[in-house]
Order: structure tokens, then sequence, then C-alpha cells
């Protein structure tokens, strides 16, 4: 007892001091079970770099995504499941131990395909129980690892090959090996702080021989190099410890990436595919001695093309002579490598292929746009439909009920969808509304008209989304103007102020009046037009590559103070900050007055603030120069001063920002690793995990009559976390007290019809937003002993539902739908379907009374009918009216039937002990009435009776109850004509009881038998 | 009372414990689990338990009874509209629901009625002697559960057949740690549409019956996902329970008596 008395003290004495600080809540402890949800799209996919077949079992298959993570098919690639959703999202390479293959999994993360919009990893991954549990086992500064091996031999023996940072110098790159199955490394092959592994290549027959090959690039905001003379494609004959290259046959001068692959049917043929200095050097080679010489085979397009994109070769594991290589639209040669043609139809960009372990003809092929099976041999190709990798650069919403979400994809056009649908967003909701790469989608304010783009703004359309019509209206260069240089990820803005402004930005901020019919240029060159970053025909290295993705000094984020018109701000990629406060007469730099900003870091959002004018919040990304730290900044006065908000709680490097429209010191933050946010101005900043990978936000809104906020993701799709409104009403008072209750907004009771469902688990399906009345409330701590229950009561205080409390810590969401119970029916020999459908309450505010343990708290939830209801009020009057008389007569009929069973029952109990000169006639006479009642034969399916006075009932209760208007003529025909024919039953059955039971009770009390009791009507129904 | 008291000290006491162990074993986490839930001795010679439940599926109740002892035999009995439903009905051998159409009994698949077998010795909790029975726990470090801290604990059984395949029957644990008693589980899908999804089930609302703790609210859905909630309104002792109920009703079910 005393050593009870203690802790008791002790954990008062801990309150106490806490009771002292502020209350500092992250993740889970914070956010409770606020979730966000997925809505894809899925429909056109995303990148997906890697394909990883399990070694024996051919229903398992992996696949490493761009920006989405590992997925798992457990069903042959019919339909895939996300296992890596707690982890960097980019990867470059999933393997499976082939010696406990059901088990053991390595990731290595950070995409390896060096695009200019590739994201980043950071380590190498282990699960050892099929993909459920992962954890980090090293290279944190890896940021893209390559290939890893495994020794056919000795699991121990492991290599893994590093490409390395793609924006700096590093030394963590390179071939490195393993003796203790990964707990240790030690770098083998190392060439300098630029040349990265690419493919790394264990011969499959003997785990001595080893192929590296090392690729010298370097990528920077404003160009691309690949190849030098450092690359090279190495050899090592003794696990590792000594390299040779194997250059015999290849040319002379400087080499770019080389893919490799080795046939598993016969290691001795190797074929490489060299970037080389001179272009008819370019192809195919090939070697059948295991690389000690080498013969050009082929130097077609589609093996040389973007080496840097595409570097995959993939051998048929069974035929050598069937040779695939990744590429603009994929390439199979079945002559060894002399010849070749393109894979089927299927979006552009492979990226990877495997074949099937014992059918070569099944093939999977990862692109741009998801991931393609094929049951030919790659000549037809069909799209996985359930992978929602879509790679969002920017997003927006409108104002609609529901409202959309527009935005741009990477190689996957523009679109825009609903936010909601019946029965989940589907692939059919979405809408293409530009081609090429995606970027940036704005939805005009006021009409039914959206702005799209392409990469460049080499096309911006203005889109009728009402007529199907677009128009281009891109800004275009006029006599003695400059050539214009538009980002590759072209940045627009509408404004709050004029509908019809439309600003885009070059190098100068251009502005259209007319929903851009005309443009005038109103700033100078507000980058830093610095020459030495404006040389992207050179870009590319060995192989030009000047698709415009490396368009430097350019303008990136525009924002017009949604306070004042006049007001406008402008971030570039090389880092400069330009405001102006009379609507572009004069611009100011301000970057300078930033502290602790790296120079020409590239400026990427700006946000005005809604509540004051002088309100800004710029966000920076160094990460194009190596920079990975996240820099936040709000300045209050106009730029002259500016306040660092990040914190080491942020892990990464940061891209956007939203701050509430109601509370200021309410931000949302997106980086490249998930969505991070703060309730207190940028002091604490907490990472949102609840349904929320850490996948890269490129971009975050909120909308403002839901108060929803929206992501746009890098490779997961559209995320939105909806009502964000709890979070604004949490202060120190709030978390500092057991219980509290949320202001939220209330449910709709939503008069959609129900259909809209066809899909089944092998397509992505969104999860559309709940219109459920919802109780949000926050708990000081979780409740885990003792009862809790949340009770909804009418104005009477009777009962209409209980629903299922919360009891963590944080914040708790109970959702109703407005459902109170369903009517009691009769008891037949079937079901009455329509006996399933509960009662709904009425629009209005209910009581809710939440007890936890001894105390009882109580708050109200408030139900809507639908705005978009064209129903009157007298016909919801009778709806509920004609439901709530159904529910009664159901349960009149329910309780008439139970006392019917009750008779009979004792009845037939009394014929048995002797009474049946006085039972049988009562029996026969009520088992007549009850067949008319309810059906006593048949099943719930094709051998099913005829319907019943029960069945009626439920069907038409059923009927008007799932509706909102007022009963049709016939429904209420048809309600007469039940209710008589139950009128006419309830006349029969007394008649029957008044003439037939008095002689059963006498015969029954002169053989004193017990004599008949039943429940109450009140106690039948509550039983 | 008295008892009840005991065990909340227990509880308590306990929780200091975990507080100072630098280096708790899973064997510890499990026994000091199942020691302040009733005492590992009164686990094993708990006979049977019968449990009423109401899942509330968006305004309808279903009333469920839940009855499993320790002789491996269970079933869940629904009951709509006067009607019973039995599903997942097992009396060692057989496992057989009811058929919502035909409303009449029907058997398993082999693989489902011999996977069941295997949980058979599970009564009243798979910890209790697990390493006799072959499992492996692993404590895999802690997780935060419903904005508490939790110990993970990996519970590897006998491995069952899913679809013709063999495939390692594996759950996850969460034990709080201020209490040390059970806060939910995982388990991934293994077969049909939600297969590799993780299925996740928690614990809450721990009242004390007859000397034992049980959660007497429970959630069943998928992590990340929605859930449906389950309200113990019963629970039940050693029950007296009609061992006819499990048998597979031989050719009555279908009769129109």
């Amino acid at each position: 007892m005393k050593k009870l008395l203690l802790i008791l003290i002790c954990c008062a004495s801990t309150a106490m001091l806490a009771q002292q600080d502020d209350i500092i809540l992250k993740g889970k402890e914070l956010f409770g079970d606020m979730r966000a949800r997925h809505i894809g799209p899925a429909l056109m996919s995303g990148r997906i770099i890697d394909v990883e077949n399990h070694p024996t079992d051919n229903r398992i298959i992996y696949i490493g995504s761009a920006g989405g993570g590992v997925w798992k098919s457990s069903n042959g690639g019919a339909s895939f499941q996300p296992i890596f959703d707690d982890h960097v999202q980019s990867i470059g390479k999933v393997k499976v131990d082939p010696h406990d293959p059901d088990k053991t999994l390595w990731v290595g993360t950070g995409e390896i395909w060096t695009r200019n919009s590739v994201s980043v990893g950071d380590g190498l991954y282990k699960s050892t129980d099929g993909g459920v549990n992962w954890n980090k086992v090293g290279f944190e500064n890896s940021e893209r690892i390559a290939s890893i091996e495994i020794d056919p031999t000795d699991r121990n023996n492991m290599y893994v090959g590093v490409l390395g940072a793609l924006w700096s110098d590093s030394e963590e790159r390179g071939v490195y090996a393993s003796t203790d199955g990964g707990n240790s490394w030690e770098k083998v092959l190392y060439v300098d702080q630029n040349t990265g592994c690419t493919d790394l290549i264990i011969d499959p027959e003997n785990p001595n021989i080893l192929y590296a090959s090392m690729w010298e690039f370097r990528r920077t905001a404003w160009s691309f190099s690949s190849g030098g003379d450092k690359s090279g494609l190495y050899k090592s004959v003794d696990g590792g410890k000594n390299w040779e290259k194997i250059h015999n046959g290849f040319p002379e001068g400087k080499l770019g990436r080389i893919a490799l692959a080795v046939a598993p049917s016969d290691p001795s043929i190797l074929y490489a595919v060299l970037e080389t200095e001179e272009k008819d050097k370019r192809g195919m080679y090939k070697s059948t001695d295991a690389g000690a010489s080498w013969e050009l085979t082929n130097g077609d397009f589609g093996l040389v093309v973007r080496p840097f994109y595409f570097s995959r070769i993939v051998v048929d594991p069974k035929n050598p002579d069937v040779v695939v290589k990744a590429g603009l639209f994929g390439s199979i040669s079945r002559d060894g490598g002399n010849t070749f043609k393109n894979l089927g139809y299927m979006h552009a960009d492979i990226h990877d292929i495997s074949f099937d372990l014992n059918n070569s003809d099944r093939m999977y092929v990862a692109t741009d746009g998801g991931m393609y099976r094929s049951w030919d041999g790659g000549t037809t190709m069909e799209i996985v439909e359930n992978l929602p990798l879509s790679q969002f650069y920017h997003i927006s919403v409108d104002n609609e009920t529901p409202y959309n979400v527009y935005g741009g994809l990477q190689d996957n056009g523009s679109w825009y969808g609903p936010s909601s649908s019946p029965e989940g967003i589907n692939a059919r909701d979405w809408n293409s509304v530009g081609v090429g790469d995606g970027f940036r989608v704005l939805p005009h304010p006021t009409k039914k008209i959206l702005y799209s783009e392409m990469q460049g703004a080499d096309r911006v359309w203005r889109y009728d989304m009402e007529r199907l019509q677009s128009r281009e209206v891109q800004p275009l260069p006029k006599k003695g103007d400059e050539k214009y240089r538009f980002n590759w990820n072209p940045p627009m803005a509408t404004s709050e102020h004029q509908p019809d402004r439309f600003y885009m930005g070059s190098q100068f901020l251009h502005k259209s009046e007319d929903m851009g019919e005309s443009w005038e240029i109103i700033s100078p060159d507000l980058t830093t037009d610095d020459p030495a970053k404006q040389n992207q025909s050179e870009s590319g290295g060995l192989s030009t590559d000047n698709s415009g993705a490396e368009n430097h000094c350019t303008i990136f984020t525009i924002a017009e103070s949604p306070v004042d018109e006049n007001i406008i701000w402008v971030g570039t990629d090389d880092g400069n900050v330009q405001v102006t406060q009379d609507g572009g007469k004069s611009w100011t730099n301000t970057v300078a007055n930033i502290e602790g900003l790296p120079a020409n870091t590239w400026c990427y959002h700006i946000e005005a603030s809604v509540h004051d004018k002088r309100i800004a919040y710029a966000v920076f990304d160094g990460h194009t120069s190596g920079d990975t730290k996240p820099y936040v900044y709000k300045t209050t006065d106009f730029g002259q001063t500016w306040t660092a908000l990040a914190t080491d709680d942020i892990y990464g490097f940061s891209r956007c920002i939203q701050e509430d429209y109601e509370n200021k010191d309410l931000l949302f933050l997106g980086t490249e690793f998930g969505l991070y946010i703060s309730i207190n101005g940028g002091k604490n900043w907490s990472q949102f995990t609840n349904n929320m990978p850490p996948v890269a936000v490129h971009y975050l809104t909120l909308q403002k009559e839901t108060n929803d906020l929206v992501m746009g993701t890098h490779g997961r799709g559209v995320i939105i976390l909806d009502d964000i409104s709890p979070l604004r009403q949490l202060n120190q008072e709030v978390l500092a007290k057991n219980v509290h209750f949320f202001d939220v907004a209330p449910g709709i009771l939503r008069e959609a019809s129900p259909f809209g469902g066809t899909t089944s688990e092998r397509e992505f399906v969104g999860e559309s937003k709940s219109s459920n009345a919802q109780v949000v409330y926050y708990l000081k701590k979780k409740h885990l002993f003792g009862k809790v229950s949340m009770e909804v009561m009418d104005e009477n205080g009777d009962l209409l539902t209980e629903l299922p409390a919360g009891k963590a810590k944080g914040i708790n969401v109970v959702k109703w739908n407005g459902m109170t119970k369903q009517p009691k029916m009769a008891k037949g020999k079937t079901l009455a379907f329509g006996g399933f459908t509960p009662l709904r309450a009425e629009a209005g505010t209910y009581k809710v009374v939440f007890k936890k343990g001894k105390e009882t708290y109580e708050t109200t939830v408030t139900l809507e009918n639908d705005p978009k209801s064209l129903i009157t009020e007298s016909e919801r009057i009778a709806n509920y009216e004609t439901s709530r008389k159904l529910f009664t007569m159901s349960e009149a009929l329910a309780y008439m039937v139970y006392e019917m069973d009750g008779i009979i029952e004792k009845a037939e109990a009394v014929a048995k002990d002797g009474g049946g000169k006085a039972a049988d006639p009562l029996i026969g006479k009520l088992n007549a009435l009850k067949e008319t009642l309810v059906i006593t034969t048949g099943d719930n399916y094709v051998d099913s009776a005829e319907p019943q006075l029960r069945e009626k009932l439920g069907q038409l209760y059923a009927k008007v109850a799932q509706s909102f208007t007022a009963p049709s003529s016939s429904e209420m025909e048809n309600l007469a004509l039940l209710e008589e024919r139950f009128n006419k039953a309830k006349v029969d059955f007394a008649e029957i009881k008044d003439k037939y039971w008095p002689k059963l009770e006498k015969f029954m009390n002169k053989k004193e038998i017990e004599t008949l009791s039943l429940q109450s009507f009140d106690e039948f129904i509550g039983s | 009372m008295r008892r009840a008291f005991l065990i909340m000290a227990a509880i308590c006491i306990s929780s200091v414990l975990s507080i100072q162990a630098q280096d708790l074993t899973v064997d510890e986490i499990i026994n000091t689990y199942l020691e302040n839930t009733g005492g590992i001795d009164n686990w094993k010679s708990l006979q049977g338990i019968r449990m009423e439940a109401k899942v509330n599926q968006g305004g309808m109740e279903i009333p469920i009874e839940i009855v499993s002892l320790k002789s491996g035999k269970q079933y869940s009995k629904i009951n709509f509209q006067g009607n019973d439903i039995y599903q997942g009905v097992f009396d060692g051998e057989v496992l057989w629901s009811t058929n919502f159409q035909t409303m009449s009994a029907e058997k398993a698949d082999a693989e489902g009625t011999a996977n069941m077998k295997l949980d058979a010795n599970d009564f009243p909790d798979s910890f209790i002697d697990y390493k006799e029975k072959g499992y492996t726990a692993e404590l895999l470090g802690e997780e935060n559960i419903e904005g508490t801290d939790a110990y993970k604990v990996k519970l590897v059984k006998e491995p069952k057949t899913i679809d013709g395949k063999e495939v390692e029957d594996v759950t996850y644990y969460y034990f709080d740690k201020e209490y040390m008693v059970l806060v939910a589980q995982d388990t991934e899908v293994k077969s049909g549409p939600m297969a590799g999804k993780i299925q996740r089930i928690t614990q809450g609302e721990y009242e004390e019956i007859d000397g034992f703790y049980f959660p007497k609210a429970m959630t069943q859905g998928i992590k990340d996902g929605p859930s449906q909630p389950i309200q113990f309104t019963t629970i039940e002792i050693n029950p007296e329970v009609d061992e006819t109920t499990f048998a597979f009703p031989v050719a009555t079910a279908s009769s129109e008596e």
C-alpha cells in the first residue's frame, strides 16, 4: 500500500511539473485519429523505377516507384498494395533475398533515373517479414542506391551499388561489400566524388565474379552532364576485392552511362549499352566471353536514347538471345541483340522489364505511366489499374460542391476531378485538360474555365469546361522583347480581385486582364539573369539533352496579395524574392534581408497572407545544389525583415507552405518527406502521418468552404486532410483540458443516388469525403479502463442511437450518418431485407452525451439537409411521417407475430399434455393467419416464397425511408392497402383469441399448467 | 472488489517496473500482460467464454453471441429477425457457417478447416505457453498506438495454407507501455480483395470480470482505413454451453419445419 501511495505521489508531482510548461504534443499524440484520404488518380498512374520478381513464387511481384514507395502484388500482378508507407518514397532498387525469399527484402532508396524532378533517398532498408516492417540499415547519405546483389551460395555475402548524390560531390558512392549479411559494409570500388555505380551484377553461377558499371554524372538546376573519363565497366573475379576495366572492343574516348546485363541462362553472355563520345559508336555491345571482348551489335535510336533516363537491359531468364532494352518505347530483340523492334503500345518511357519465372510470354514493364502486363511476350500491354502513383507538380481547387481538384503531372498531362463522388472517385471521374508534362492548372475564379500548360509554357491553354473547347493563350514575344525564359514548370496565377486577370512568369512577370487574350509585361527581368546558367543547349554531357528541363533564371512562384491587388510577390529559381506594392511599377528584391539563406537558393513558393498585406511566407529549396535543409521564412513588413520558421523538427527540404485563413498561427508545410503542421506559428512542427506517407508534397492549398487541406504529392496523387478546423481551435487552454469538444461543420444528409460503384480490387477508387455529422474532441489521456459511451438524444432526451466513442489521446473523430435504428421485424422463415433500413433522423441539432468512466460530458451535433435538394419542407415531413408510420407498423406486426408464436408454442405444449381438443383449433387458426403475415417457407434467394404482410411492409418502408421526398400516390395507395390488410389481421387475431383462447385457458387452469407469459411491447422491442 | 484492487495495484506496480526496466525482454512483457489481466494460472484454468456483442453498421445494429471453449470449439451467432445465423462454427473437426441465401449450414473448405485446427490450442490467448506450442515471440520495439506508446511484439505461429500456398502465420501485438495490456494487433491479409493490406484490431474499455480483465470495446478494420466497432455487452466466464450447437447440422437446416 505504501508503494502504491508513493507511485501516486510521484505521478502527481510529474503532473504539477508539466503544468508549468507549454504542452507540446507531436504526431499521433496530437492528431489522434484525424486521417488523410487518397483520391488518386490512378488511371494514368506514375513513374515506376524497378520491378523485382520473387525467385520461386510467381504470384509475388514487387515494384519500386519514383515517388510513391514500394508496392507488392500477391496475385501475379493483377493488383498491388503499398508496403513502404512509413519511409522515404523515392526508390532505386528492390531486392528479394534468394535464400529467404518469403521474408527477407531489401530496398535501396533514391530514384536512379536522374531527371530534373527526381527525388532523393535516405539509405538502405531491410525487412525480415515480407515487407510488413522495415529497418534502415545504413547508407544514410547515399541519396540513390542502384543495385543490391546477394551471393546465391552464401547470403552473408552482399553487394550494394551506390549511384550517390546527383546534385553534389559525395564520397558515399561506388560498390560496397558485406560479409555479414549487411550488418557492416566495406567500400570495394570507388572512382571519385562524381562517379557512382549504376549497374552491379553478380554472376549467377560463380559468385566471385562481379560486374560494375560506373558513371560520371552531375546535375545542377541549370544543366546536366553525363559522362567523362571516369565512366567505365569493371569486372572482379575475387568477390569484389580487385577490379579491372573490361573495355576490349569499346570505342576510345569518354563514356557515359553504361547499361549492363548478364544472361541468366548463360553467364558468359553479357550485353551493354554504351553512351559514347562518337555518336556512331553508341549502341548495344555484346560479349560472349564474360566481358573479355565486346562487339557492337546495334545502335538503334531505341537503344541509345536518353541514357540517364533509360539504362536497363533485361535478358529472358530462359533464352540468352531474347534481350529487352528500356527506352522511349522499349526495344526487344529475339536474335541476341542484332535487331530490335518496339514493345507493344503503352505509355512511353520504359524504365524496367521483368519476365515471369515460368513463362517468358508473361512480362511486366515499368513506365512513366505505370505498370503494364503482357501475356504475349511484350506485344500487347495492359495497365495495372490500382497504382495511384501520379506525380503532381502543383494543385489547385475551386469552390464547387463537391470542389474539384486541378493539377498537372509528370509526363501525364493535366487533369481535374472531383474531391468526392458517389461510391468513390473512379478513373472515369477525371478529365484530361492538357497534354505533355502537366504542371499548374488553375480554375478561373468565377467562370467554368481553367488554365493549363505544358513544359516551358510551350503551350498554355484556356479551357472551357462546359463547352470542352480550348484556346492557346501563352504570352509570346513581340517586337523588341527579349526571348522569354520560362521554367520547365512555369508559374501562373489568378487574382482574387479581378477574376479575368491571369499572370504568368518568364524572367518577366506577364499580366493579362482578359484571360490571356492580350498580355503586358509588368516587371523588369526579376531574376539574376546569370548568363552562366543559361546554356541549356549544351546540357546533357555526351548526349545532348536540351529538353527545356534545365531552363533557369526564371520566375517560379507568383502571389498576388488577397488583401491588396497592387501587392505582388515573385520568387525565382535563382533565389530572388521580389515584391511590388504598386501593381508592378516598382519592384524590390528582398532576398538579401533573409539571414541564413544561402545565395541563389531556389524560391519554391511564396504565400501572401490573407490576414495582413504586409505578411508573406517564402519557402526555399536548395536540393539542386546538394543542400537538403529546410528554409521557411515569414515577413511582416513587406520583406524588410524575415523570421526563420524551420526547426529541427523538420526532416528534409521543404517546398511549399499554407497559412490558415482564420488562425495565422496554424501553418501547413509541404516537404520532400511529407506534411508538417505547426499550431503555434512555426515554433514547433509536427509531422502528420495518419494515412499520409512521407511523400514529396509539391504544393498544398486549403479549400475555403470545407477547410480541407488538399495536397498535390509527387508520387501518391492527391491526398486530402479533411476539415482542419479542429486544429485552429487548439491552444494551451484546450490542451490542458481532460476533454474538449471542437466546433465542426454540420453533417449533411446527402440525397445522392446510391449508384456508381462498378470496380473491383484491381482498380483504384479514391475515397470520398464523408458528409456524416462528426463529434470531434480532444482527450488529454487515452482511456483504457472502464466504459466509454456516446449517446445521441433528441430534444426529449430519448436515445436515438449510440456511437462508437473514440478513446485515443489527442483528437478523436466520431462520425454519425444520421441513422437511428432499424425496426424490429417479425420473425419469419426468411429475412425481410427491407427491415435492415434504419430510420433517418431529421435535420436538426441533437444532444450528445459522452460518458467516460464516472465523468459525463455533453455537446451537440447538427444535421442539415442537402443544400442541393429540391425537396420542400412539406415533402420532407410527409416522408418522415410515412417512414415512421411504416416503422411503427412493422414493429407492431413483429409484436403481433411474437404474441402468436407464444400462443402457438403454449398451445402445442398443451396439446402434447392432452389438451389437443382445446389447442388444435387455436393452433390451426393462428398458423393460417400467420402464413398471411410472414413468410413461413423457402429461402432468401430463388427458392423464396410469396411475400406476405411483413415483407410488403418492409419493402415499402425501405423504399420510403431510403428516399427523401414525399411518398408517391402509388406508395400511399399501397400503404393504404397494407394498412387495411394489417387492420383486418388485427381483427382476425383478436377474434381467434376471443373464440379459442378461453377454452385453452380453462383447460390449462384445470390442469394447473403454467399460464402464458409474454413480454410487454416495450420489453419485446428492447430485447 | 478486493481482487480488483489487487489487480489494479499490480498493474500500477508493473507500470513502474516497466519504466525502470532498461532492457525489457519479450517474455517479461508477455508475462506481465498475462499477470495484469488475470494471472497465467487463472487464464490456464479458464474453460470457456461467452460474449454478447453488438456491431453497429451505419445504424443497423447486429447482435452477436461469441462462444469459445478450451477444447477449441467455437461459434459466432448472429440473430436477424429471430433467425439464428451461425458463422465460424468449429467442433474440433468441422468448420461451418450458415449460408445467408439458403439459411442452411455449409462446411468451410479444407484449407480453412485445417487452419482453424491449428488455432484450436490458442484458447484463451495465443501467448499462453507459446513456446511449448512451438511459437516464437520477438520484441520489435515501440510504436505509438492511438496516441500512447506501446511495445510491439511479433508472434509467429505454425504456418498456414492459403490459396494452396504455405504462409507464415504472423501477428504483431501492441502492449500499452504503462499498463501492459493489449491495445492493438496487426495481421497481413493473405487472401481476397484486401490481400496485402494490414488488418488492425484495437482493444479498449478494459473491465474486470471475475478476476480477468477483458476489453469491452474493439474495432476491426484496415490499418489507416475505416474500421468496424464491436461493443461487448456481457462476458461470461465458464458458461454452460449446449455442445450440440457446435456440430454440423446434417440434413436439418434446409428442411421446412
